[in-house]
């Protein structure tokens, strides 16, 4: 039983082999790469908006979203291909690259289903930003991770925050907070760091000077963020998008999360 | 491994004396670093990009209340009043990457015309075997000025070189070359199941660094405090004031309003986690 009286604090400390020259690097692995629905896309691909969902509140409102269309997707090849089904589905361990409709705004969004190691994100990173897709501005959805948060977070409450580049930071100057992608959302607290995939996009944002927006929330499952996330997203980025979602998403993720996400091992009860 | 200049910011060559950490126990280096930019308001200039630096991201580390302003794992600041360039590190490296990654530091180093590199680092207590009561809890110091790794700048202001230094045994060695891009037979590799004792200080990524940089015929000093993994601010501390030393820095004529010249930075508050939950009492 933990102790309740004090906590744990989050690690801070490097592993052994964090710190030896000498320690054996992980086998190399082939690059990950894009591959487009039309074979000859114009590249680069230029969205006014890019939306990287890595949450799973994110990645379940966003499948529902419709109508989107499926233009490609991130290869990892350290993921295997088999069990995938015909037609996206949440289980699938992909990265698929949508193109959704919202009036004259070009949209591209991912939904990051596999899991992406910190190792491979600046590789990934590159690959989404700045090459063959240059975005004018970028939001990423993420979860907080507690072993980074120096805060304290209750499994009661919800709670979002943001991190933006300095071009996004810049171009709300003057007052112009209508137009922030996560309006309302106070900055993730200084002392705290988001690690992963997230936070290499981010960077690579802040270094080609692209507008960038990430939102990490708590908890990671839960109808309450997922509700927390939908409003976000109504409010400052996708309008449209309670006539854009199938049934009550909320509910529906309750149930899936609930399935998904069982503290215990249901196959021991017959 | 690329230098991004923060917009509107200009790097001052004369700022030629390049001060950052080398991760270690305790993160003493990295605290240290924290310190010295915090209380020096040095001035972010740019970033490092580098494949081998995991990421990661943050708000305003240093305040005084931070306003969104991001970190990044690798950021470059100058301090003109004092001629320093400081680098700071936020994340480990990918695993087995640490002596690419110095190589790349080491080309980045002398490419932006540095001429000296001071490297802030820290020793596991627990692996002191040569220990010498007299010496306390003092600096210890490892340069690439003599090849025994010597300084009489050091030796003056009474720090003890790291007798564990030696060039000849097998893991420096292997850095060495290493460091100056020849091959070595595979025989001569130390594997990790057959580290002993005295291959722990070459193994560290101080050396890599170190080994790397003096290859590249920049003058280093690594400044080394022993400690143990707990509460290590004042081993920050101990280190921040021995650089400051080593290049006849007074903190007291720092720009910071705080106790001798040093700013606590900002994110400190939270370093070792939250504080106890005293609503249950």
């Amino acid at each position: 039983m933990e102790d309740v009286i004090t906590e744990i604090p989050p690690p801070s400390r490097f592993f052994q082999e964090d710190l030896n020259n000498f320690i054996t690097p992980s086998p190399s692995l082939p690059s990950p790469f894009l591959v487009f629905s039309n074979p000859k896309p114009k590249k680069p691909l230029r969205p006014s908006l890019l939306i990287i969902a890595l949450s799973s509140p994110s990645l379940y409102i966003f499948h529902h979203l419709s109508p989107k269309t499926l233009i490609g997707s991130l290869i990892l090849p350290e993921v295997p291909l088999s069990g995938i089904s015909i037609d996206p589905s949440l289980s699938d361990k992909t990265c698929n690259i949508y193109s959704l409709n919202d009036g004259d705004k070009s949209i591209l969004l991912v939904s990051v289903q596999n899991g992406v190691s910190a190792e491979r994100s600046h590789l990934v990173s590159r690959l989404l930003i700045g090459e063959d897709i240059v975005p004018e501005r970028v939001l990423i959805l993420d979860s907080i991770q507690s072993q980074n948060f120096r805060g304290k977070l209750s499994p009661d409450e919800t709670y979002a925050f943001k991190l933006e580049t300095l071009a996004e930071r810049k171009g709300l100057g003057g007052g112009n907070v209508a137009s922030s992608l996560l309006k309302g959302l106070d900055y993730f607290p200084s002392g705290s760091m988001i690690d992963g995939l997230a936070a290499a996009l981010l960077s690579r944002c802040q270094l080609k000077n692209i507008k960038g927006a990430l939102c990490v929330s708590w908890p990671e499952f839960g109808s309450s963020v997922a509700g927390l996330i939908r409003s976000l997203l109504q409010r400052n980025v996708l309008p449209n998008l309670d006539s854009s979602l199938k049934g009550d998403v909320q509910d529906q993720y309750a149930r899936f999360n609930l399935m998904k996400h069982q503290p215990y091992d249901t196959e021991m009860y017959t | 491994m690329e230098f991004v200049i923060e917009q509107g910011k200009q790097p001052h060559h004369e700022c030629s004396t390049l001060i950052l950490p080398a991760l270690s126990i305790g993160n003493v280096g990295q605290l240290a670093m924290d310190l010295l930019v915090s209380s020096m308001k040095a001035e972010r200039i740019g970033y490092v990009d580098d494949p081998f630096v995991l990421p990661c991201v943050g708000n305003d580390a240093y305040g005084p209340i931070p306003c969104g302003d991001l970190a990044l794992p690798l950021e470059a600041y100058q301090s003109s009043s004092s001629r320093l360039t400081l680098l700071q590190q936020r994340s480990p490296v990918v695993k087995g990457r640490m002596v690419e990654f110095a190589k790349n530091l080491a080309n980045f180093a002398a490419a932006s015309g540095k001429k000296h590199v001071v490297l802030l680092s820290s020793l596991d207590f627990g692996k002191w075997q040569k220990i010498d009561m007299s010496s306390g809890l003092q600096i210890h110091y490892l340069s690439s000025v003599n090849p025994d790794g010597r300084d009489a700048r050091c030796e003056q202001l009474g720090w003890k070189r790291l007798q564990e230094y030696n060039p000849a045994q097998r893991c420096w060695k292997y850095l060495r070359t290493l460091a100056e891009g020849n091959t070595m037979l595979e025989s001569n590799l130390p594997f990790e199941d057959e580290l002993e004792d005295e291959d722990y200080y070459p193994s560290l990524p101080f050396a890599a660094l170190f080994s790397c940089l003096k290859a590249k015929g920049l003058k280093v000093t690594c400044l080394l405090c022993y400690c143990s993994e707990g509460d290590n601010i004042q081993d920050a501390f101990q280190l921040a004031e021995a650089a400051c030393r080593l290049l006849g820095l007074n903190p007291s004529t720092f720009p910071g309003n705080g106790s001798g010249g040093w700013v606590i930075p900002f994110s400190w508050q939270t370093v070792y986690g939250p504080p106890p939950d005293m609503s249950i009492f």
